[in-house]
């Protein structure tokens, strides 16, 4: 029979039903630790002082780490990709975000952990935190890192990410209509069944063993070599199957830590987030704040974008910067409009970092676009189907960074959601395909941008 | 004070595997003496379906059944590398990476049974675990006899390896975001309607239908396919009315640290769901296939807030769509500001109205 197209068992999924699959958490080794973490209590502070003497010293605590600790404290998950590191593995001199974790000890059982824990003498001085993105660019705007509160290392050190194209001006110009509107989607938890938990197991023969819930097991290993900074053979990275990811367990939350403390205590080390801890202090879905202006005809022919987006990176980088320029690429949708003028900054905020989630970059941007759209069609009294098989992609059109679409298949979709709803079509929207434009589909203003899809 | 029903649109596309590119995955395959498929892949399974989907595509590319595979992605010892599942690209990317070392073992597994026949090797074909001579059937060696030959009379082991890797794609102009390469493999697209009911004294929204259109190439397993496709549905319904972390943003206070203090979809929120499904074939992905995990969730937040635009004449545009927020909206009545040709929607929440003086959205008058 055809293995392909065919609609065969789950591999895993006998296992899954039954409640016997193994998952990091259900992984035993005798004599683990269990580790439990000092996360900052403040938004944004300075620390003064810092004493672990009475916790190291409590029966039954084997290990406390803290930055000193770190052979290589800062190391980002895009750094092999040239994006710099910003964040300590564990915070140094300050805080950014409440729950950051300043500390973590490795003890016999979470109740000695967290007893060690609150052990810990440390003094904070606050500071005024920064929430709202569309104020971080203001003069008297707290403060959260020293160089500034947006990124500023996109390609040519510029501090934003820009997309331009044709003349937008000249798109104003001509409009019958400009359309404007704010677009505000919120910050996610991932919500995965299984919270992020490491298991670190120090071998015999040297190498650790780190069984994670990562969803991306080279990338993890990756990182932490990178901080304690060991070749690649001196760790064996065990995982593969994920309770729920969703892009959350694409950072590295807590292999790395628990590697330190098996090294330090030559235990095996288990860190087990609370449901509190995933909810409250791991990394979340962006939210952003996004200002579109479309520049319309009175038939529905969108000539030009402008539009502005900030994305609210929480207190540090991550992946951050990757989703912003994905976001970039994509802010025309399923559409062609020739002339554009795009700017996006990653601002960063005293809220937990905001990382990859389902859609990363491009769910913000289709909830937009797609609303500001249906927007445009109500505004003109135009039926929203055919507005939008009007601008649709074709072959031969050019996206935002001028890379020809060969393969679109924007009106196929529309075409087939319009059937599923009952919806008539006008009979020459009926009759569109994703052929080259021409005609009527060719208007004046989407001449220039057109490609020859053999060139590509 | 009445319920009403309206219903909303939106189109979608989304790029398959990493922005830019540059993201390797590779896998390596061995048989063992009875004809039975290791597969080793470094693809995380997060309930996504990589196992299943690699190692249907082993099946196909080798010709023998789905239960003759064994797919091992538990460590970083035996599994080459996968820079992981997420960006959309565990079928497409690593997907490819197996289906060329699946090819390089069914063409090792045909040079034996060359031998074996003594028939070029280029005659024969392997269906359901048996090597055919082409056109002449009854000639034939099953695949198990195969690798007990290589195991036992060759001294060989049958294996193959692949790996996908697509270019990276370079910004060359950081002015105008002009890239030297496509930064993207095969676009899929979508279309999604929501159904939805508004009842204007408490200002709930209920979803109750959702009409969704995938492109997904090809669909490797419709089953998952569908089911990516309906678990996407109910977090972009999330997204859309119900999730918030900070339900008061941009204050950081009064988060919800369990369960029962914040709203992710549960049963009872379950609207009805109609998927549709279109194989329009990629051209670099495993048999056609494109990648549509992420953009799953993409299409029903705008579809939802059209929707409620149809159902009580009001536009919220700062998710999730709540109770609270349909009620001031319906309250306020806001209509847009009309400037000459400029027709302005939100100008409260602008950096326009909030920012003092760091930042403005200027538009061309």
């Amino acid at each position: 029979m055809k293995a392909v197209g065919a609609r065969l068992p789950r591999y895993d999924g006998i296992e899954h039903v039954t409640g016997r699959t193994t998952y990091v958490d259900d992984v035993r080794v005798p004599g683990t630790l269990w580790a439990k973490a000092l996360r900052s209590p403040l938004h944004s502070a300075t620390i003064t002082s810092f004493d672990a003497s009475k916790a190291e010293a409590m029966p039954g605590v084997h290990a406390v780490i803290t930055h000193a600790d770190v052979p290589l404290l800062e190391y980002g998950h895009l750094s092999a990709l040239g994006i710099p590191a910003d964040e300590p593995l564990l915070a140094k001199d300050e805080v950014r975000y409440k729950g950051q974790p300043i500390a973590v000890v490795a003890a016999e059982d979470e109740e000695t952990a967290m007893a060690a824990v609150e052990a810990i003498d440390i003094e904070l001085d606050e500071r005024t935190p920064l929430f709202d993105i569309r104020r971080a660019f203001d003069s008297d705007a707290p403060k959260v890192h020293q160089w500034g509160n947006w990124y500023t290392h996109f390609e040519g050190e510029m501090d934003r990410r820009q997309i331009r194209k044709g003349s937008v001006e000249d798109a104003f110009d001509k409009a019958d209509t400009i359309v404007q509107g704010v677009y505000r989607p919120a910050a996610i938890e991932h919500v995965p069944l299984e919270t992020q938990v490491a298991l670190v197991v120090p071998e015999a023969s040297g190498r650790l063993t780190i069984y994670s819930c990562t969803q991306a097991l080279y990338f993890s290993m990756g990182v932490v070599a990178a901080h304690l900074q060991v070749p690649l053979n001196k760790l064996k990275v065990v995982g593969g199957t994920v309770g729920g990811g969703f892009g959350g367990k694409v950072d590295t939350a807590s292999e790395t830590m628990c590697a330190l403390l098996a090294q330090k205590s030559g235990r095996p080390v288990k860190w087990r987030w609370t449901r509190e801890e995933e909810f409250l202090c791991s990394s979340t879905r962006a939210p952003w704040h996004m200002e579109i202006a479309d520049a319309v005809t009175k038939d529905g022919w969108i000539l030009g974008r402008k539009m502005l987006t900030l994305h609210d990176s929480g207190a540090y980088g991550r992946f951050s910067p990757y989703g912003l320029t994905k976001h970039s690429f994509h802010h025309t949708g399923a559409y062609t409009i020739p002339n554009l003028e795009f700017d996006g900054y990653v601002v960063f905020t005293n809220r937990v970092p905001t990382t990859a989630m389902r859609g990363f970059g491009v769910t913000s941007v289709s909830f937009a676009t797609e609303t500001h759209m249906s927007r445009i069609a109500d505004l003109l009294g135009l039926d929203p189907y055919e507005v939008r098989l009007k601008n649709a992609n074709r072959i031969g059109d050019t996206s935002p960074n001028r890379i020809v679409y060969t393969d679109p298949s924007t009106v196929s979709v529309v075409k087939a959601l319009a059937g599923g709803m009952d919806v008539e079509l006008q009979p020459d929207y009926a009759a569109m395909t994703r052929d080259p434009r021409e005609g009527d589909l060719l208007p004046e203003h989407l001449v220039g941008q057109m490609a020859n899809p053999e060139d590509h | 004070m009445a319920v009403h029903k309206g219903r909303g649109i939106a189109a979608i596309e989304y790029p398959t595997g990493m922005n830019q590119n540059g993201d390797p995955s590779q896998a390596w395959i061995k048989v063992k003496p009875d004809g039975r498929i290791d597969v080793f892949a470094g693809t995380s399974d997060i309930g996504n379906g990589s196992k299943t989907i690699q190692s249907q595509i082993v099946a196909e590319t080798i010709g023998v059944p789905y239960d003759w595979i064994t797919y091992d992605n538990s460590n970083t010892d035996s599994s080459p590398v996968c820079t992981g599942t997420f960006a959309s690209r565990a079928t497409f990317v690593a997907g490819k990476a197996v289906e060329k070392a699946a090819e390089r073992v069914r063409e090792r597994i045909l040079d034996i049974a060359g031998k074996e026949l003594e028939i070029d090797p280029s005659d024969l074909e392997i269906v359901d675990g048996e090597v055919l001579a082409k056109g002449a059937p009854q000639k034939k060696i099953a695949v198990p006899d195969v690798a007990a030959a290589a195991t036992w009379t060759y001294g060989e082991l049958i294996t193959g390896a692949g790996a996908q890797l697509k270019d990276f794609a370079s910004i060359v102009d950081p002015e105008t975001g002009e890239v030297d390469s496509p930064p993207h493999s095969a676009i899929s697209y979508a279309a999604c309607a929501a159904e939805v009911e508004v009842d204007d004294e408490t200002g709930v929204v209920r979803v109750t239908r959702l009409v969704q259109v995938y492109d997904v190439g090809r669909a490797i397993n419709p089953t998952l396919v569908e089911g990516q496709i309906e678990g996407g549905a109910v977090q972009g319904l999330g997204l859309g009315v119900l999730e918030n972390c900070y339900p008061y943003y941009p204050s950081a206070e009064h988060r919800g640290g369990q369960f029962g203090s914040y709203l992710a979809p549960g049963f009872e929120d379950l609207p009805q769901i109609d998927t549709i499904i279109i194989e329009n074939p990629s051209a670099d992905g495993p048999y056609g296939a494109k990648g549509i995990g992420e953009m799953a969730n993409n299409a029903q937040p705008p579809a939802i807030a059209s929707a409620v635009h149809d159902a009580v004449g009001v536009w919220v545009t700062e998710l999730p769509i709540t109770p609270e927020k349909v009620l001031r909206a319906l309250e306020a009545k806001s209509e847009p500001t009309r400037n000459g040709k400029t027709v302005v929607f939100d100008a409260e929440l602008s950096v326009n109205a909030v920012a003092r003086g760091g930042i403005a959205f200027e538009v061309p008058a």
